[in-house]
């Protein structure tokens, strides 16, 4: 795992190692300046300031503003390298994060879609601030380098007490930096806790207001939102612990240099310009150090977030592909066995419209995934033209076989794109599509295909959503299609002819058709039924025949 | 997201600082505590390089050794103070603010549940949603900026005060800067409130098109239409990484004309003091000092300038906030005594209704129905059932007509005891986050265990709920234990039956079910409605054919109403129902 982490930061720097050593050159300038402003100020004090000389004056007003220049310039130009790297390569990580969730089969993993969310969005984004880390560490090593190079041509002493002091101290923040840091990833969790809850109230309130719920509801908001406040006040006091002790360490450094230096020109061992641009960079000397201690602060989280997008991007393929090509041709389970089947032969041959009922839930999700080569069967082998299903590269098998899910998931912002899954088909055959699955009235407004769908379809209602997925399976057009349940939200004469309308889409040219269902319009309508119980084949024949088994008709008769 | 009406109010500047003050004063101890800190922490630091300037000073008379660490000590003993009172304050700023933001969103939230039902309705759960979530957050997270800010504002005026003793003439020279930020700042602002606007709306969809991407990943599978789809992610990632830096290039210009507008100070106060010590009327050490401290206001000017923008959008969620906050409770008027269980018919008196800017969806609907009977609501899709359902379960009130529970109006019922009347399982089904127990005891705080397993026996919910991995303590909801829709229908049943209302409305859509699963919803509505007076939305005729009577609804009129076998009899519009669905 750590070594994946590992691989992943090092990755992200070698793509981004353009902007990134840009915005650590150009912060390093900048920090520089930084470190020559009070160098300036010793300056112009003591040769102007403490001269009277005008022309004196009017250089320093000149040098200062060319310093300035560059300083801005510099931090400018750093903030805008670093700004395109993090979002350039938090898109990049998002990217194959989505990449890696959405293609093949998709992968293994114990995450729910919102966590898999948060991993696409701040995880991606975290992670990426690892180079904004690293180029400020390094800028500010720089800064400190420049200040200990300048004392040590003042004194050697001085800098000589910088080179080993800094270091203690930056050390010594650091181990105080874990201790803070457990304490706060641990109650940050708590803080988010009253928003989640709130959350989950709100998207819950027609049902709580429909059974009263509404005190109780409150109430435990209020426990929640105590129980943040609480965390969030840990973690306040473990971060003002920090403020604290970092205060107090560049203190302590300021103090020990401008009195050392102070002694040191009272010796006249150093000149009072000398001084004055000693005590200058001590006061400024407190940037770097905070800096670098900040970035060690945020190093743990940043790290955390590399690791859950690693862990996304090395997750396990949920079914490998294979390298066969799938060929159209009849579809097969031989004697197969699952959770929910327990020796079950099936054939769909090409220009079949085959049914297949039963009961039971779990039978029908194992049916449906096994079809779909979504999982594999504990026993038995599941063939497509004779080649078994594990065998086949998925590509080449998706454009043969295509399951459409039961519970539907509209893509888009507009009719056309949501009906449109592969190549784009043309508004003519959008149009017979959707007369065939009776959704031709969302076409009535002047919009057409162009009418805009609110969060992807989320505004329709579900009838029409499962009739929208419907259109796109028939759009699809794969050889062989199968439908899981598709008309359970849809009103008994309009599913009569959608029964019809999916007959005669699918019929000629060998494209076989299965509907997994109860539904007995849709089961009219097929060649054949398979009825299966207590995961076997009970029964197989039309529908009107079967009929006269009283336990089919009692699963498909309402 | 489509432009809203925004029926909900947003308040003005002056009441939303009178509200945000008034949360404030209600932790006095806090409130002086943070302000002394905070002023003696900004004292403190100012201290030190007043004290180095001292210093410079007595090197440059030639002062003893003693004296040096005299100096020295007193730089440390600043710096020490300087330390604990910094970390201090920024504790107890935060702690204020924070108690503060907690006083603040509990009361959001209790306004937004309790909100009257007309108004959430027009106004939508959606803008009440991200009022109550991203403001919150966004006032709350700022609140941590506070801290910074506050101390930043001390520091300032303590500097100022700083420069006043060491020469008023060089504290004037300071005051050059102030012009240039308030330029600055009149420029930048407008321009980063739509940059960074632009910013979160491309975010949001950026959020929108993953979530949608990631919940759908089983359909993306299936038609193999992962590039399709990444292309679509792509781009509204791109979309946003475009508004990202777009914001960053106008947040630079205004860095830049800040770097400027501190040369410029620098420049002013060594001038002028260049000038005064010309003139023999300052020392060397007061300008150094004088220079040192307005260069240490480099830090805390920024950090005020570069968090103008987040404390205004910090203020506009306020504003959205202490807006819901300032809303009416409906019907004060205590719960009547509590009665007991009731048998109660429901009458709607020619109802009619309308959404904001819609036809007309519900019209003229009067019906009776008695007590203990039950009522099947059947037609197509956009009928008016889910309408009419919700304003006889007292929902949301008819645009017009009344809807009476047995003799009163449903209007002048207590909320309380409209729910302890009539249970409603809407159609939007929702498993609360939390243990199923919790998810129950919402219906019933007060329920014990027993209560539980029976409500959940009676709609035939206890077998998978006792197999659930730790039972009734489960977690279930968001991100954990994961319920099928079958599940999570007969939980809403299970909450109505807890409640043990004498009348129940179910709106329940059996679609996501399945059809295996909806046969099994039907038995738990069955057992549910047994004894009570019921009005069931039936979207399979099964369910409608064992209701007493059934009303056919038609564009939001009931066309035909009568018992089943009469309905079938009358070869109307049911009869035409009833034997496409036989078929």
């Amino acid at each position: 795992m750590t070594q994946t982490t590992g691989r992943l930061i090092r990755r992200m720097f070698w793509r981004q190692r353009r902007d990134t050593a840009l915005c650590a050159a150009f912060w390093s300038l900048h920090q520089v300046c930084e470190a020559l402003v009070p160098v300036a100020i010793g300056l112009v004090i003591d040769q102007a300031v403490g001269t009277g000389s005008s022309s004196a004056m009017a250089w320093s007003v000149l040098g200062i503003f060319a310093l300035f220049t560059a300083l801005t310039m510099g931090w400018r130009s750093g903030f805008w390298f670093l700004s395109r790297a993090v979002t350039e390569e938090s898109h990049q990580l998002r990217m194959r994060v989505v990449r890696r969730v959405v293609g093949g089969q998709g992968i293994r993993t114990r995450r729910q879609s919102g966590e898999l969310l948060s991993i696409a969005t701040s995880d991606t984004q975290s992670a990426a601030e690892l180079l904004e880390l690293g180029t400020r560490g390094v800028s500010a090593l720089v800064g400190l380098t420049v200040s200990t190079v300048v004392l040590l041509r003042i004194d050697w002493s001085l800098g000589l007490g910088l080179v080993v002091g800094v270091p203690i101290l930056v050390l010594g923040l650091n181990a105080l930096g874990p201790v803070v840091g457990r304490r706060t990833s641990a109650q940050q969790q708590a803080v988010g806790r009253a928003a989640a809850t709130a959350s989950d109230l709100l998207r819950g309130l027609r049902p709580l207001r429909g059974f009263g719920g509404v005190d109780e509801a409150v109430s435990r908001y209020r426990t929640a939102s105590r129980t943040s406040l609480r965390a969030g006040i840990g973690t306040v006091k473990a971060g003002a612990t920090f403020i604290g002790a970092s205060t107090f360490t560049t203190g302590l450094l300021i103090t020990a240099v401008a009195a050392l230096a102070g002694w040191f020109a009272l010796e006249g061992r150093i000149t009072v310009g000398q001084l004055i641009t000693i005590v200058g960079l001590a006061t400024f000397l407190t940037d770097p150090v905070l800096n670098l201690a900040d970035c060690v602060f945020r190093l743990a989280t940043a790290r955390a977030s590399a690791a859950r997008v690693a862990e996304v991007l090395a997750a396990p393929e949920r079914v490998p592909s294979g390298t066969g090509t799938a060929q159209p041709g009849t579809l097969t389970l031989d004697t197969v066995h699952a959770p929910g089947l327990a020796g079950v032969d099936l054939a769909v041959a090409p220009g079949e419209l085959l049914g297949i009922v039963t009961g039971e839930t779990g039978t029908a999700d194992d049916v449906t995934e096994l079809l779909a080569g979504a999982r594999s069967p504990d026993r038995g082998e599941v063939r497509l033209a004779g080649t078994p299903m594990r065998e086949l590269d998925l590509v080449s098998l998706r454009r043969t076989v295509l399951v459409e899910p039961h519970g539907v998931d509209l893509f888009g912002s507009t009719l056309r794109e949501v009906l449109q899954s592969g190549d784009d088909r043309d508004d003519a055959a959008l149009r017979t599509a959707m007369a065939s699955a009776c959704v031709g009235d969302l076409l009535a407004d002047d919009a057409g295909f162009d009418r805009e769908l609110v969060d992807h379809g989320l505004n329709l209602s579900g009838g029409q959503r499962q009739r929208l997925a419907l259109t796109r399976a028939l759009l699809a057009d794969r050889p062989v299609t199968v439908f899981r349940d598709p008309t359970t939200a849809i009103d008994a004469v309009t599913e009569h002819a959608i029964a019809d309308g999916i007959r005669a889409y699918r019929s000629g040219d060998g494209r076989a058709t299965v509907l997994v269902t109860t539904s007995a319009p849709l089961l009219d309508r097929c060649d054949r039924v398979v009825f299966l119980r207590a995961g076997q084949v009970a029964a197989v024949g039309r529908h009107r025949d079967l009929l006269a088994d009283s336990s089919y008709a009692e699963v498909v008769l309402r | 997201m489509s432009p809203s009406v925004p029926i909900l109010p947003v308040a003005t500047g002056w009441v939303t600082l009178t509200a945000f003050w008034r949360a404030l004063r209600r932790y006095p101890l806090l409130a002086w505590t943070s302000v002394a800190a905070a002023t003696a922490a900004s004292v403190a630091a100012v201290v030190v390089p007043i004290l180095l300037g001292r210093l410079v000073d007595l090197v440059v008379a030639g002062g003893t050794v003693e004296s040096l660490l005299l100096t020295s000590a007193l730089i440390l003993g600043a710096g020490l103070a300087a330390a604990v009172l910094t970390g201090a304050a920024n504790w107890l700023v935060t702690e204020w603010g924070m108690r503060a933001c907690a006083d603040l969103r509990e009361e959001v939230l209790d306004r937004a549940l309790r909100m009257d039902a007309a108004r959430l309705e027009s106004a939508g759960s959606g803008d009440v949603a991200s009022r109550v979530t991203e403001d919150v957050e966004r006032v709350t997270d700022s609140v941590r900026l506070a801290a910074g800010i506050f101390t930043a504002l001390v520091t300032v005026v303590i500097t100022f005060a700083g420069f006043a003793t060491l020469d008023w003439r060089i504290a004037a020279a300071f005051l050059i800067v102030f012009p240039v930020y308030v330029v600055s700042l009149r420029r930048f602002v407008p321009q980063a409130k739509r940059l960074y606007a632009a910013e979160r709306e491309a975010a949001a969809v950026r959020t929108q098109s993953l979530l949608n991407t990631f919940t759908g990943a089983r359909t993306v599978h299936a038609y193999g239409m992962q590039d399709r789809q990444s292309r679509r992610v792509e781009q509204a990632s791109r979309h946003a990484v475009v508004a990202r830096l777009r914001a960053v290039r106008g947040f630079l210009w205004f860095a830049n004309t800040m770097n400027y507008a501190e040369a410029l100070g620098l420049t002013a106060v060594l001038l002028t003091g260049f000038l005064l010590v010309r003139a023999g009327d300052s020392t060397v050490g007061d300008v150094t000092a004088a220079a040192l401290l307005f260069h240490r206001l480099f830090g805390p000017l920024g950090m005020l300038l570069m968090s103008f923008n987040d404390i205004q959008s910090a203020g506009a969620a306020l504003a959205r906030l202490v807006g819901i906050s300032g809303l009416d409770v409906p019907t004060t008027r205590p719960a009547g005594p509590v009665s007991g269980w009731l048998p109660t018919g429901v009458t709607a008196k020619s109802v009619w209704h309308r959404y904001p800017g819609g036809p007309a969806v519900v019209q003229d609907v009067s019906i009776e129905i008695a007590a203990g009977e039950s009522l099947a609501i059947v037609g197509a899709s956009g009928a008016g059932k889910t309408t009419l359902a919700a304003i006889l379960g007292g929902v949301f009130p008819a645009a017009e007509g009344e809807v009476w529970l047995a003799d009163r109006p449903i209007g002048e019922l207590h909320p309380a005891e409209l729910r302890r009347t009539v249970g409603v399982v809407t159609q939007e089904v929702h498993v609360f986050a939390g243990t199923l127990a919790d998810d129950l005891r919402l219906a019933a705080p007060d329920a014990s265990d027993e209560d539980l397993h029976a409500a959940l026996r009676l709609v035939g919910a206890d077998g998978w709920a006792t197999a659930l991995p730790d039972g009734l303590s489960t977690r279930v909801g968001d991100g954990e234990h994961p319920l099928t829709a079958g599940q999570a229908q007969q939980v809403a049943l299970a909450r109505i039956a807890l409640l043990d209302p004498p009348v129940v409305v179910l709106d329940e859509a059996s679609a996501e079910a399945g059809s295996a699963g909806a046969r099994q919803l039907e038995q738990a509505s069955a057992a549910l409605i047994r004894g009570r007076t019921a009005v069931v939305v039936a979207h399979r005729l099964s369910q409608a054919h064992t209701c007493d009577r059934i009303a056919v609804m038609a564009h939001g009129r009931i066309v035909e109403l009568g018992t089943p076998d009469e309905l079938v009899a009358a070869g109307g519009r049911y009869a035409e129902l009833w034997s496409a669905w036989r078929r």
